[in-house]
């Protein structure tokens, strides 16, 4: 892992690109060129990514942009995206209101 | 809090099948889906499937859910929909949310059939209005029957790609452009001759540089791409278009399996557990089927589902021994995944047929086999009298013509990829089964000869309204481009011939061998 301190002697400082407004994460309106950014401020980790700036935290929970965001993190810091330790996966799979969580009846809740 | 046997999570054609075979052996099974209807993709498939009888070929993807269905129901499967898995815990404890309820069930067994989800790319403009997953156009189109758009350029040539974009032309759309950064179409070889014969231009090695419009799409500009990926500057081009379909693939749903602490892999193909043969995960009791444990289609997740089931069944002690039941779904399988698109071939650059005969290369670049190219393959032959003529140019796994021709023209053979064959000594009597039963829409009978110089090509037709007995209109050829004029001579449609309509055109002699498709 690259030591933050260290990020820009190893891939160099942040260079604008023509698409950096495009927006890369619909639901939580991150651009590509937020997510550049935040590689170059020491966010090497989609953990970190999607800490940081919320990329993959809404309705789709990062279904849709996902790959995207690997790609861009991936690009920037010259990797095969594969090398990226992917996001940690966490229950609820699906955005759900709070009034349903807090009726959640526990082992104890009624069949269907 | 309710026990079961075995609980699947997702019934599209993976889940089904194995609740199907759990259900069989007297395990008590449930699958919960977070969809309205069940299914999965499979109701969305108006087409005609390739394969053998053995994984119900030539069989519409809806009839074959209809099929799968009824037989979860008489299994004593419980499916239970709108019911979202929330999440996997310890001692394979789920909590499903239903209505505005959250409830836990457990189970000795979890099967994760959960499939997958489209991929996206990104360009300006893309999340406007307009873009739209190909997916989300077949769900428009095949369950709501709602036309997507007028005018769309598809994004994407694999077979997702290819058959939505026939589709949309099924639908009255006009798709503009079929376009793909690969240099060559990336699906099935019949699938593309039969959207470029209906006129849709393909580019390949071209992609999306920007969508047009400020609220909704209302055009798009589209550039040909270098060995760098990048657009090479000048080459770009404008279409009208109210809207894109994205058919860049697809991203298995696996993260329920990564939130139980299944080991995962993260691979080309998406992130995917580890799993064995059977569907085994790293987890005792959690297994996988389908396109959660990587991308193929709705053939393979039967089967694939079948197995895993059987697994199940046998691993809990409800079935004594379920290996000729898994050898023979193995088989299957097996063929399935043989020819030019078998997985090991993916991305592999293939220029033979298994036949040793050349590859078109304008198929490959262009979605159709050139004029000059198909006098080539074995299925094309010329004979006295109506006959069959076969543009089958790839080895892909798949036998019905064989099979439902009464007079035993047409020969594949034990090796289901091997391309057909029509004997010159059969005698084909033009009933057309060969026709309505080729799922890639890739037989034509011709008779070459009826006199005055003129000779008849009978198409698969699948559009509506049907064109009339006499009618007058325009004969395009396999690129899509008018070649003659052509009169309808006939029109059958039949039950055996499911929805295909056999339209019987007369064109000039020496254009039968050219005229693919009839355009009023």
């Amino acid at each position: 892992m690259i030591c933050v301190n260290d990020i820009e002697k190893e891939i160099g400082v942040f260079v604008p690109m023509e698409d950096d407004d495009v927006l890369v994460c619909r639901c939580e309106e991150v651009t590509k060129g937020e997510i550049r950014r935040a590689v170059h401020a020491g966010m090497t980790t989609i953990e970190e990514m999607r800490r940081f700036l919320r990329c993959g935290m809404g309705l789709c929970q990062g279904q849709t942009c996902g790959k995207l965001v690997k790609g861009i993190v991936a690009a920037e810091l010259k990797i095969n995206p594969l090398e990226l330790e992917p996001a940690v996966s966490r229950a609820p799979m699906r955005p759900v209101e709070m009034k349903v969580m807090g009726k959640d009846g526990g082992q104890g809740g009624d069949a269907v | 809090m309710e026990r079961y046997d075995v609980i699947v999570v997702g019934a599209g054609p993976a889940g089904l099948s194995a609740a199907i075979e759990t259900a069989k052996c007297g395990m008590r099974t449930v699958v919960f889906d977070e969809n309205a209807k069940p299914g999965g993709q499979l109701f969305k498939q108006i087409h005609k499937f390739f394969g053998s009888k053995e994984n119900k070929a030539r069989i519409r993807g809806y009839r074959i859910g209809e099929e799968l269905l009824a037989e979860a129901e008489r299994s004593g499967v419980k499916v239970v929909l709108n019911a979202t898995v929330m999440g996997l815990y310890a001692q394979k404890e789920i909590t499903v949310r239903i209505g505005d309820a959250i409830k836990h069930y457990k189970a000795d067994n979890v099967l994760i059939a959960t499939g997958a989800a489209e991929s996206v790319v990104r360009f300006p403009g893309w999340t406007m209005p307009g873009v739209i997953g190909a997916g989300a156009a077949q769900t428009m189109m095949n369950l709501h029957h709602i036309r997507p758009g007028k005018r769309i350029l598809m994004l994407g040539s694999g077979n997702v790609g290819l058959v939505v974009s026939y589709q949309l032309l099924q639908a009255g759309c006009e798709v503009v452009a079929l376009v793909d950064a690969a240099p060559r179409i990336g699906g099935y070889g019949v699938h593309a001759a039969k959207v470029s014969r209906c006129g849709v231009p393909f580019y390949l090695s071209h992609t999306i540089v920007q969508a047009e419009g400020t609220d909704h799409v209302t055009g798009v500009v589209i550039g040909e791409v270098g060995p760098d990926w990048k657009v090479i500057k000048g080459t770009e081009q404008h279409f009208d278009v109210d809207t894109i379909c994205l058919a860049v693939g697809l991203s298995p749903m696996s993260q329920l399996l990564k939130q139980a602490g299944c080991a995962m892999k993260d691979t080309k193909g998406g992130y995917v557990p580890e799993c064995d043969a059977y569907g085994r995960t790293s987890m005792d009791g959690i297994y996988v089927a389908g396109d959660v444990s990587g991308i193929e289609e709705a053939s393979s997740a039967m089967l694939g589902g079948s197995i895993a089931g059987i697994t199940i069944a046998c691993d809990s002690g409800y079935l004594a021994d379920g290996s000729e039941q898994i050898a023979k779904y193995e088989k299957a399988l097996g063929n399935l995944r043989k020819g030019m698109f078998a997985p090991e071939n993916r991305g592999k650059k293939i220029t033979q047929t298994e036949e040793g005969i050349a590859i078109s290369e304008t198929l490959l670049e262009c979605g159709y086999v050139a004029d000059s190219e198909i006098e080539r393959y074995p299925g094309v032959t010329h004979m006295e009298g109506v006959h069959p003529v076969i543009e089958c140019t790839q080895n892909i796994p798949c036998n019905p013509c064989q099979d439902v021709c009464p007079k035993k023209c047409i020969t594949i053979g034990n090796n289901i990829t091997a391309l057909p064959v029509v004997d010159s000594k059969s005698q084909c009597i033009g009933c057309g089964m060969c026709v309505a039963a080729c799922s890639g829409q890739a037989i034509f009978l011709i008779q070459e000869d009826i006199g005055d110089g003129m000779g008849t090509v009978t198409i698969p037709y699948e559009f509506l309204p049907l064109p009339e007995k006499g009618q007058i209109g325009i004969a395009l050829g396999r690129d899509g481009q008018p070649v003659c004029k052509a009169e309808v001579l006939d029109i059958k449609s039949s039950n055996a011939f499911d929805h295909t309509n056999l339209l019987t055109m007369k064109v000039p002699r020496d254009m039968v061998m050219r005229a693919r498709f009839f355009k009023s």
